[in-house]
């Protein structure tokens, strides 16, 4: 297994060469590119710009790990509105583009958006419908598609057996599940989605999770790894179970307060100890 | 006259069957219900898969067209119309001058200010029907209820999920069968022979993602195609307040 770490956890004044250098420093192996999330990977950026944002990480001694995107929180491919559900879309394809571009072969997004006003019947159908065709188009460029589970925040799949159905329903070897274990919260065991959808995970995001404590202000359900409510020594059996041998990549919310770099060598430390199993 | 009687039969015969596709006239089965593919001018194509559902459900003889080449029926569906380009004006009226129910639903609720216009200056023009600018339900929401369903009168009450967005009718000749709090969002009127259902919330989204009150209420409606909503004895309608619509509720046909 391989480690990875946003560059979205990189600070905005830190710029994309200091973060590489300390992703590198911290011992990851690459990194997780945020497409609209950080000013130097946007929608806008360019073909070359792309190629340059790759000559950059490999010059750091990285690889990209794979192509994730937060856009579709405020454009969503279940949205009742043609144009945004088409700009959702235009995000996804943007994705495969510069994964190929960036020489990775996993995108994540967020497939659906359950809210008060679209109701989940809608969402899942809409969802269906805009995956099947980005399906075709992820395969033939070999890249796999991985749908977030976000759980409560998208209150959306949120059992893993849904997901599986949806996958299912989906019915593409080039889309699969994003696996983010800290989404789970209290509505399972990250041990068991794993379990459950085996070689259909592209990527897993690790976080920890307090179960408890729910949102509540502006503190994080979220916490480093080993801190929250997580069984990592069953999540790690479990990737062994189904053989998952691919990257984990760390998405940490809540960040360091003070010395944040310090952040990137404890994740890395931790990831290290999960990845050898001394839980 | 230079026509012999079994001449005369023979045109008259080919006159009605013009535009009917070869291997439906040779089946003999003609389809009750034409669902009508606007293309680029519809503006939810799963408004459409909404409708091909129900009716494939219902399990009446419908068959889906362009606009070119509407054959008799029953009744014409247009769903999510935006544009309604001429030959799909010209279908809906020949259909409705024949004693058809037409189902024709608004696909403007999304649109920008010059395709409203043009979509509202048709309904206006064509149609006589009259509408307002579409209304955003849930950004309203601190003055609204935020109860997510549109309530129609007719053919029965039901309750369906709104669309976010809905065209509300200006006061005009017909009755108002769906609301959302006081906002009139569907009519029906009579029109030619025919009957007129507008509807200003999209039903077919609801309908597409499996909603089965959606699909009962469209059943109805099916049901009472062909024999127009009894209009009791009156030859013009006003729509009303809310209170008085529902004070004299519809029957199906």
């Amino acid at each position: 297994m391989k480690k990875a770490i946003g560059d979205n956890m990189i600070a905005k004044e830190w710029g994309f060469e200091k973060g590489l250098e300390l992703v590198k420093q911290a011992g990851f192996d690459g990194i997780e590119l945020w497409l609209g999330d950080v000013p130097w990977f946007q929608l806008s950026t360019a073909d070359s710009a792309v190629r340059e944002l790759r000559r950059k990480v490999e010059d750091a001694g990285l690889v990209v790990s794979n192509v994730s995107t937060g856009l579709h929180w405020a454009s969503p491919l279940s949205s009742r509105d043609p144009k945004v559900r088409a700009q959702a879309v235009r995000i996804v394809e943007r994705e495969i583009e510069t994964a190929v571009l960036l020489g990775t072969d996993a995108i994540l997004l967020v497939a659906g958006l359950v809210t008060e006003e679209v109701p989940y019947t809608e969402v899942y159908q809409r969802c269906l419908d805009a995956l099947r065709p980005l399906g075709e188009k992820a395969a033939r460029t070999g890249v796999r598609i991985g749908c977030e589970n976000c759980n409560a925040e998208h209150r959306f799949l949120i059992s893993p057996r849904e997901f599986w159905q949806f996958l299912n329903d989906v019915a593409s070897p080039a889309v699969g599940i994003h696996l983010d274990v800290g989404n789970i919260h209290d509505t399972g065991f990250a041990e068991q989605w794993i379990e459950i959808h085996g070689p259909r995970i592209t990527r897993i995001h690790v976080k920890d999770v307090m179960k408890k404590r729910g949102r509540c202000g502006d503190q994080s359900v979220y916490t480093n790894l080993f801190l929250g409510d997580n069984n990592w020594p069953a999540i790690r059996a479990a990737m062994t179970k189904v053989g998952y041998d691919g990257w984990l990549v760390a998405e940490m919310e809540a960040r360091y307060r003070y010395a944040p770099d310090q952040q990137f060598f404890d994740t890395a430390r931790a990831m290290d100890r999960l990845i050898s199993g001394r839980l | 006259m230079g026509i012999t009687r079994r001449r005369f039969v023979g045109c008259v015969a080919a006159a009605a069957t013009i535009g009917l596709p070869r291997d439906l006239w040779r089946s003999g089965a003609i389809p009750r219900w034409v669902l009508l593919d606007l293309k680029e001018a519809c503006s939810l194509s799963e408004s459409v898969s909404g409708y091909e559902s129900a009716l494939a459900a219902v399990g009446e003889p419908w068959i889906r067209s362009d606009a070119w080449s509407v054959i008799r029926c029953t009744g014409l569906i247009v769903p999510a119309a935006l544009a309604i380009p001429l030959p799909a004006v010209r279908a809906i009226v020949t259909c409705l001058a024949r004693g058809a129910t037409v189902i024709l639903e608004s696909g403007a609720a999304f649109a920008g200010g010059p395709d409203f216009r043009a979509h509202r200056a048709v309904l206006r023009d064509c149609f006589q029907v009259r509408i307002e600018a579409p209304v955003q339900l849930w950004r309203a929401r601190s003055s609204w209820r935020g109860v997510p369903y549109v309530d129609y009168t007719w053919p029965f009450p039901a309750k369906l999920r709104d669309f976010s967005r809905v065209v509300p009718l200006e006061r005009q000749a017909g009755e108002i069968v769906a609301w959302v709090d006081d906002l009139p969002v569907a009519l029906v009127r009579r029109s030619g022979r025919g009957t007129l259902v507008f509807l200003g919330s999209p039903v077919g989204p609801a309908l597409w993602a499996g909603d089965g009150d959606a699909r009962r209420w469209l059943c109805a409606v099916l049901g009472s195609g062909g024999q127009s909503p009894k209009f009791a004895s009156r030859t013009s309608w006003m729509s009303g307040s809310r209170a008085s619509s529902s004070s004299t509720p519809f029957t199906s046909g």
